[in-house]
């Protein structure tokens, strides 16, 4: 049976508003994350990915429940939890003034990393992110792409056993999150290290995790492999058709459900905010029909059939596979960028 | 010990590599020091020497006089010219040069003056003066104070004033014994020889025995002459304005660089940087310490090379090595460091309470410009009622006021070190406390 590097028991956290009126930010969250998985924690802006992490990495206080790392408390034991974790986290923290082997100096000396042992680990971290050639050049001289691959260096110095990464790929080109996600599934097959990772992005959480836990407004409401909670939603396609300024009534989406074979559920939503890719080219106030089928592209040609009988006009149309966007729409009536 | 020493090695590093801090910092409390205090010596008009003129002053006699004689109005005429004293007359003085002596009336008026500003200094002869310092057979001088009332803004004035004081209080004494032994004298020989007691009776009777004893009180016959009421090169007043301008400026500099420098662990919150810290296996009492050591060292780095620097521009100005902030380097060093204590100790109670870097730059700033003020880095406030009575509450006047001592020769300092460490230790361990709290959450 595989050891639990992590393991989270009702862990909960409250702060107190500006009225003085607590919320829970976390609502008692429980998991475990064996060595050497790759386990991602997925959800939209605010869910609690975070707050979550920070408990679990000592920055914050649980308001109550527990986490230990490699068996040591992070409420009593946190500096020996602490050795086994690195953390990556979502902004650059690092010294901008000071070079890239600078930063990793540092932050090494303060993993007790030092003398001989500390220039090797230095070097081999430059050596994976790729930065030995700028390596004394000011990080405020770096671009963004290489900044973050010293932010994710830097956690990695010490060689923890877990590492932590919050949303390392946001606001980097295209090349660079790819090259962050190979290095995300090398520190895992090399060296054996156990991966806590957060985002909101479902692609890239998709491709890598061996584990996903959805959250949403501090609580998980799904945990399991990718497949697993797709299988939750019954592995539909999702179809978009997007009508434009139209209005469709509410006897076209049952006519649509009633006659086309597979189509579980048919629903109209005017665009409001953007919603990632399948409607970033919709224009505020649009509308579009969403309908959940098995075989959707079977179903497509007539569908579009009905529609054009009814009077309304298609102007483009997406099939999506069933995925975790999918899954957490379907679990929370919302898509995770709203 | 050794994390505490890789945080404040680095706070150092960053600072000391940011040249537009170090323009701030540095370059320019040195300029403005400069320039003030050459201006204020003139010392760009006048050589090596420090030419100090006009000293205003207020005298008060109050002596009573005895019955041949009132040594007080010796002691005025020395310093207030009479009012139909001729241009040669007033020439013929150096210390009507030195000084604008205005005699008043009542010690307590007097006293209020310098209080207000209006005089520097004020001397304040006692009623029993004369009869102290007469001499006699069996009438021995005996120990009498003249107050010399001053103030503490204008520390060359009052240092000069002092010393003049004293002087002529002096000379008078020597004028008197000069006198009675002279008198004496001629008694001893008349007994002994008696054609000249003779001579010495029948003169003395016919009123033709006058003799004239004025230059035994003449200032120009005895040393109290210019030499010892400027502040020149020899003379034994070697303070220098530099001192009083180069410190404020020093102190009031540090004071933002203190402020700015607690006031980063507030920045690197905001950025993650001690964030990333905390989630290290390291105390983060430990990270608190470190950050607060860089922030103390930096202090007393910018203090001590302000002091070395003035130190090379007063030389330079007056042409020759002088260590301005006088001879105990060791107490130097003290306040250097008990300075750069209190204003650290500042620093971190303003980061502890303060939500956000924003905040902590506007408050440190208005912090620093008040305490600038009340300090004297702009001018003194000893003369104006209600603030001047605040200025004990910053680490600026008591800094300064122990720089200025030192320079003069008073060590005095005491009480200017234990208020500076306590205001250093108080403050930095609540900010220490309140921000530990606070991270804590």
């Amino acid at each position: 049976m595989q050891q639990d590097m992590v393991q989270v028991r009702d862990l909960a956290k409250s702060f107190k508003r500006q009225n003085g009126e607590a919320f829970f930010a976390v609502k008692g969250v429980s998991f475990n994350i064996g060595k050497g998985e790759i386990f991602s924690l997925l959800g939209p802006n605010g869910a609690g990915k975070t707050t979550t992490i920070s408990m679990i990495s000592g920055l914050l206080t649980p308001s109550r429940g527990e986490a230990t790392i490699g068996g040591s408390s992070i409420i009593t034991q946190p500096l020996q939890a602490k050795k086994l974790l690195g953390v990556v986290p979502q902004e650059i923290a690092l010294y901008l003034s000071l070079s890239a082997r600078q930063n990793l100096e540092f932050f090494g000396k303060m993993y007790s990393l030092g003398g001989a042992e500390l220039k090797k680990r230095v070097d081999e971290v430059l050596d994976l992110i790729d930065l030995t050639e700028r390596q004394h050049d000011k990080v405020e001289t770096f671009s963004g792409g290489m900044k973050r691959r010293v932010n994710i260096g830097v956690g990695l110095l010490h060689r923890p056993q877990l590492i932590y990464m919050d949303e390392p790929t946001v606001g980097i080109d295209p090349q660079n999150r790819r090259r962050v996600l190979d290095t995300v599934l090398r520190l895992r097959q090399e060296m054996g290290m156990t991966v806590l990772y957060t985002s909101h992005l479902m692609e890239e959480v998709q491709e890598i995790s061996d584990r996903v836990a959805i959250i949403d407004h501090g609580e998980i409401i799904a945990l399991g492999t990718v497949s697993e909670l797709i299988q939750k939603i019954g592995e539909e396609d999702r179809l978009i058709f997007n009508v434009g300024m139209q209005t469709v009534p509410d006897a076209l989406l049952n006519k649509i459900i009633s006659d086309t074979t597979g189509v579980s559920k048919a629903t109209f939503e005017r665009h409001e905010a953007t919603e990632g890719a399948i409607s970033d080219s919709l224009e505020i106030g649009t509308g579009q029909i969403l309908v959940y089928a098995k075989r959707g592209r079977s179903a497509l040609p007539h569908i579009i059939q009905i529609t054009n009988e009814a009077g309304i006009d298609v102007y483009s149309v997406q099939v999506r596979e069933p995925d975790l966007e999918a899954v957490f729409l379907s679990l929370t009536g919302r898509a995770l960028r709203d | 010990m050794t994390k505490i020493l890789t945080i404040a090695w680095k706070e150092l590093y960053t600072t000391y590599t940011d040249r537009s801090l170090l323009l701030i910092m540095i370059v320019t409390p040195l300029a403005l020091a400069t320039i003030i205090g050459s201006a204020f010596s003139g010392f760009f008009g006048s050589g090596g020497d420090l030419p100090i003129r006009d000293i205003d002053v207020a005298i008060v006699n109050l002596d009573q006089g005895t019955e041949t004689l009132n040594n007080g109005d010796v002691f005025v005429s020395v310093l207030v010219p009479p009012a139909d004293a001729s241009p040669e007359t007033l020439l013929d003085n150096p210390l009507y040069e030195l000084t604008n002596a205005v005699e008043l009336s009542d010690a307590d008026a007097a006293r209020a003056a310098v209080d207000e500003g209006t005089y520097p200094a004020a001397i304040i002869i006692p009623a029993d003066f004369s009869e102290k310092v007469s001499y006699g057979q069996n009438d021995p001088i005996q120990p009498v104070a003249i107050e010399v009332y001053a103030s503490s803004a204008s520390p060359v004035s009052a240092s000069v004033i002092r010393t003049l004081a004293e002087s002529i209080a002096n000379q008078i004494a020597t004028g008197n014994v000069t006198v009675q032994a002279t008198i004496d004298a001629m008694i001893a020989r008349a007994q002994t020889d008696p054609a000249f007691g003779l001579r010495f009776l029948s003169a003395s009777n016919n009123d033709a025995f006058n003799p004239d004893f004025t230059p035994a009180f003449d200032p120009a016959n005895n040393p109290l002459t210019i030499e010892q009421q400027t502040v020149t090169g020899e003379s034994a007043i070697t303070f220098n304005p530099l001192v009083v301008f180069g410190s404020a400026q020093a102190v009031f500099f540090m004071m933002f660089t203190a402020l700015g420098g607690a006031n980063s662990l507030l920045e690197e919150r905001r950025d993650g940087t001690f964030q990333r810290q905390i989630v290290t296996p390291t105390p983060r009492i430990v990270l608190l310490l470190g950050k607060f050591l860089g922030v103390f060292l930096n202090c007393v780095i910018q203090v001590a090379f302000l002091c070395l620097a003035l130190t090379v521009v007063g030389s330079l100005l007056e042409g020759r090595i002088n260590f301005i902030w006088g001879n105990n380097l060791f107490l130097v060093a003290l306040v250097v460091i008990t300075v750069a204590l209190a204003s650290s100790g500042i620093g971190t109670i303003v980061a502890a309470l303060v939500k956000t870097p924003e905040q902590g730059n506007i408050i440190g700033g208005v912090i620093s410009l008040a305490f600038g003020v009340l300090g004297g880095a702009f001018f003194s406030v000893d003369g104006i009622p209600g603030i001047r009575e605040f200025r004990v509450i910053t680490p600026n006047y008591w800094g300064v006021d122990a720089f200025t001592k030192l320079a003069q020769g008073d060590q005095n300092i005491g009480l200017n070190l234990l208020v500076m460490v306590g205001i250093g230790v108080v403050f930095f361990a609540l900010g220490v406390i309140i921000f530990n709290r606070r991270l804590n959450v």
